[in-house]
């Protein structure tokens, strides 16, 4: 059997696509939360027929790699219409349940050098390659940010931001930068480019490598051994994908509730809130996975022992966390592609955090944040939404 | 069926449309080629259309209009057989009720049944039942959790109470079905009232028992909208024994003996390979000093005296198999084994579950029969010896089904679909030739495994089959190709 060329591929995504050759029977794991028999595929659960699910794409997948299906501009939407949360992988327990997402993501790359990516999602390459970010909002070389919070050039710890964080999201930044000097950290911010991660998630990715690369001196030259970032994306995308393009980041890259539980000992909590100024009033939060922090990368205990360690906080889960938690709609390109669809699927999640009683949403991502709160406006609803590390912030 | 015009797909898909709505409706082909292959050998197919009911009447609706129309149904829950049994062989339209269509309609507590459309799988009764009764218990067969139960259930599948009760085909008590002309009917208890009931559907005795019409048919003679099955009294105490035993003959007789004794939910033998790949051997060998079966006993109890006893009735079983056979069975319990084996085995009772095994790889087939229980030795061995000739794992899978009335062979392929499939097919010859040859008869039959039955059978029975069929589906829309016919 002769299969598709797939040689201009990047070599990770080869060897992905050709993982459906030998694996998935299409057992339907994948479909719900394992053992919960909870649903977790906002794709599927919306648009129901298999090949909006991560079994059919896979199958897609190997249509297109045999030749037995051809590349027409209708077969872009099951292939992008797809958060890429990861909850199929983690239902799924098959030998490919951690290669289901980079499947879907080599599919893509295969989907945009045979017929192009989908136009709302194409805007980002040239966004990202003029601005060096997604929003095509004008440069920032953070010599600003280091100029007003005194940052040194050379420091132990690098403080990432990511874009949704310094272009949208900023109080997430100013908490993160905030919490770090509270602490008193020795770190510094770079001249940092966007991770990749959206070209990544919507297989454009000529030039990821390059952006990497650029992460990645300007990170070496500061001479971190620690790269902390407050964005879920950039974290999957620094610990999980840059040695995919054979990138090094010469550090260990955490995430920052990850990096804040570690350092926030109770000696420390209780120090530092003698000082504040401030304090978190008494309230119920329920906490909602980042899938690229949850799903993608096993994260999920760090945010919540760091939540339980903020004094006042009671933590109401909701009824799908951690491994069969709900995503927020956001990821893989769907808040461009799909931008209505996208607030639907927070809706969902909204709802579902309301029933908890809490009053507050926290989660570690600010595209979650964005999306999240996209819905809570939509809905009228009178819940909060924020970063751990804004409600940290205010703790200390 | 002949391939459609492009006129005539047209018309068909605004009727439809018509009954499903625009967004329950596809025939764009990669919403189509998903459904038109399975893990099996089983020659794909690609169907004109899937759809996406959620009530009685779009069934009826389009029931009635494939009939005018010519054109196939083929009903889909969640292709999960090993069998090619939802491959639509002549095209037409999948019937996928998976996605719309899986509500649980009602659970009868006192009469301990549960009224399902087609779509519910194990996983979601599982979840319901533990939720909403957790006095009543469903069964599992070694099936995905997302495996259709009604499907299961038309077609006799196995479950993990099977020694004590039986194939899942005679849980039935009763099932809506829309036929040939729209008409639905009600067969079962069911029967004695006009319009639906949810509290008459305990029985499918006395009445002429015309679920026959139904169940084992593949589809092939209505469509089934309700499916009423029986549920069981969940007992205080659930546990499962382990077994190991060497010698394929010593192993079926002691299921035999021990489904005798009337003490068991259920009893599975498998190859012992099987357990070293649920350990994470993708491809293991069997070395000569291993037992040739691990065996998985469930045992359920009102008491731990009841247990005891049950215990004890075990023991005696398996004296009087080593007085005959030699010190060849060993039994232990099952959480033992785990711990000290490996947490991967539990897949084997933790169940609706993933038995990890069976997701290897592309391709999953099996020779799945109902067996003479007094054969399965000589089986057993037969078929590691076909194994062997293939270089394929051991991979033999055995019950004693009702108290041992009948048994349960089935021999295993996991294959990489794009790179072993002939190999697999041709061992899967050899495993029908194998089985049919001591009385086997197969279940969940693939169109090929039909057609060389039709070589054994008693002619008169196939000429009668075809007369019932005709006379269910006389504009050949229910499923088409079927039974090689």
């Amino acid at each position: 059997m002769e299969l598709a060329d797939i040689s201009r591929l990047s070599r990770s995504s080869q060897e992905a696509l050709k993982v459906v050759l030998d694996r998935c029977i299409r057992c339907n794991t994948c479909k719900y939360a394992f053992r919960e028999f909870t649903p977790t595929c906002p794709s599927g659960e919306h648009f129901k027929f298999e090949s909006y699910w991560a079994s059919g794409r896979i199958r897609l997948a190997r249509g297109l790699l045999t030749r037995r299906l051809e590349w027409t501009e209708d077969i872009l939407h099951p292939i992008f219409a797809c958060t890429a949360c990861g909850a199929c992988g983690d239902s799924c327990q098959a030998p490919q349940q951690d290669q289901i997402v980079d499947i879907i993501e080599s599919l893509r790359e295969f989907a945009v050098k045979s017929v192009g990516a989908p136009a709302k999602q194409a805007k980002l390459l040239p966004a990202v390659a003029k601005h060096f970010n997604p929003y095509g909002e004008p440069h920032s070389d953070n010599a600003e940010i280091r100029a007003k919070y005194n940052l040194p050039q050379t420091a132990s710890v690098v403080y990432f931001i990511g874009c949704t964080s310094n272009y949208r999201q900023r109080q997430l930044r100013d908490a993160t930068l905030s919490v770090l000097q509270k602490l008193g950290v020795n770190f510094t911010v770079v001249d940092e480019r966007c991770c990749g991660s959206p070209l990544l998630r919507t297989g454009q990715i000529d030039i990821v490598a390059d952006l990497m690369r650029h992460n990645a001196e300007v990170m070496a030259a500061t001479g971190a051994k620690t790269i902390i970032t407050s964005c879920s994306g950039c974290y999957r995308t620094m610990k999980k994908d840059f040695t995919k393009f054979g990138v090094d980041l010469h550090g260990e890259v955490l995430h920052s509730s990850e990096y804040i539980n570690q350092k926030l000992t109770p000696a420390v909590l209780k120090a530092l809130q003698g000082k504040a100024t401030t304090s978190v009033a008494a309230k119920s939060v329920t906490y909602h996975d980042p899938c690229h922090l949850g799903h993608h990368m096993g994260l999920f205990e760090a945010p919540r022992e760091l939540l339980r360690k903020i004094p006042g906080i009671e933590l109401r889960e909701m009824p799908r966390n951690r491994t069969s938690s709900w995503c927020c709609g956001a990821g893989g390109g769907v808040k461009i592609g799909y931008p209505e669809w996208a607030v639907q699927i927070a809706g969902e999640r909204v709802e579902e955090a309301r029933q908890t009683g809490a009053s507050t949403i926290v989660s570690t991502c600010p595209f979650c944040k964005t999306n999240l709160s996209d819905a809570n406006a939509q809905a009228g609803s009178a819940l909060d939404i924020v970063d751990l590390v804004e409600l940290l912030d205010r703790a200390l | 069926m002949e391939k459609l015009t492009d006129h005539k797909r047209s018309e068909i898909k605004g009727r439809l449309v018509g009954i499903f709505g625009q967004e329950n409706v596809t025939d764009k082909a990669h919403d189509l080629f998903p459904y038109s292959y399975d893990a099996t050998e089983c020659e794909p197919h690609m169907p004109d259309f899937v759809v996406l009911p959620e009530t009685v009447d779009q069934v009826v609706a389009v029931v009635k209009m494939a009939s005018e129309a010519g054109v196939p149904l083929v009903p889909y829950i969640s292709g999960n057989n090993i069998g090619g049994l939802t491959i639509p062989e002549r095209g037409g339209i999948i019937v996928d009720f998976s996605k719309r269509m899986n509500r649980i309609l009602h659970v009868h507590e006192s009469h301990m049944y549960a009224i399902l459309e087609p779509g519910v799988t194990f996983g979601q009764l599982k979840k319901y039942l533990d939720e909403h009764h957790p006095g009543l218990r469903y069964s599992y067969p070694f099936a995905p959790p997302f495996s259709g139960a009604v499907g299961n259930a038309l077609l006799s599948g196995m479950n993990n109470m099977s020694c004590a009760h039986g194939s899942m085909g005679d849980w039935i008590n009763g099932v809506e079905v829309v036929l040939y002309d729209g008409t639905v009917a009600r067969v079962g208890s069911c029967f004695l009232s006009k319009e639906f009931r949810a509290d008459n559907w305990y029985s499918r005795y006395p009445m002429p028992d015309l679920l026959g019409l139904f169940v084992n048919w593949q589809g092939m003679t209505g469509i089934v909208t309700k499916c009423a099955v029986q549920l069981w009294p969940r007992r205080p105490i659930e546990t499962a024994y382990l077994g190991i035993a060497y010698g394929y003959e010593t192993t079926a007789e002691f299921m035999r003996e021990l489904g005798r004794a009337e003490i068991i939910d259920d009893i599975s033998a498998v190859s012992v390979e099987v357990a070293k790949m649920a350990l994470g051997i993708p491809t293991p060998i069997k070395v000569p000093e291993e037992p040739d079966f691990a065996l998985l006993i469930p045992v359920s109890a009102l008491t731990q005296k009841h247990l005891e006893a049950k215990h004890e009735i075990m023991q005696d079983v398996l004296a009087k198999v080593k007085q005959k056979h030699g010190n060849k069975v060993f039994l232990t319990g099952f959480d033992t084994f785990a711990s000290l084996v490996g947490e991967g085995t539990r897949v084997f009772y933790d169940l609706p579950g993933v038995i990890t095994p069976l997701v290897e790889y592309s391709g999953l087939t099996w020779f799945g029969s109902y067996a003479p229980p007094e054969h399965l030795g000589v089986l057993f061995e037969k078929a590691t010896a076909i194994f062997h000739k293939y270089n394929f794992p051991a991979f033999v899978y055995s019950k004693i089904m009702k108290s041992g009335h009948y048994g349960i062979f089935r021999p295993i392929i996991r294959y990489k679909k794009d790179s072993e499939e002939d190999r697999a097919r041709k061992a899967m010859e050899e495993f029908f030739d194998l089985g049919v040859s001591y009385g086997c008869i197969p279940y969940k039959t693939p169109v090929w495994m039909c057609n060389k039955l039709k070589e054994h059978i008693d002619p008169n029975w196939l000429a009668l089959f075809k007369k019932v069929k005709g006379f269910m589906d006389p504009n050949g829309i229910f499923n088409p190709g079927r039974w090689g016919i």
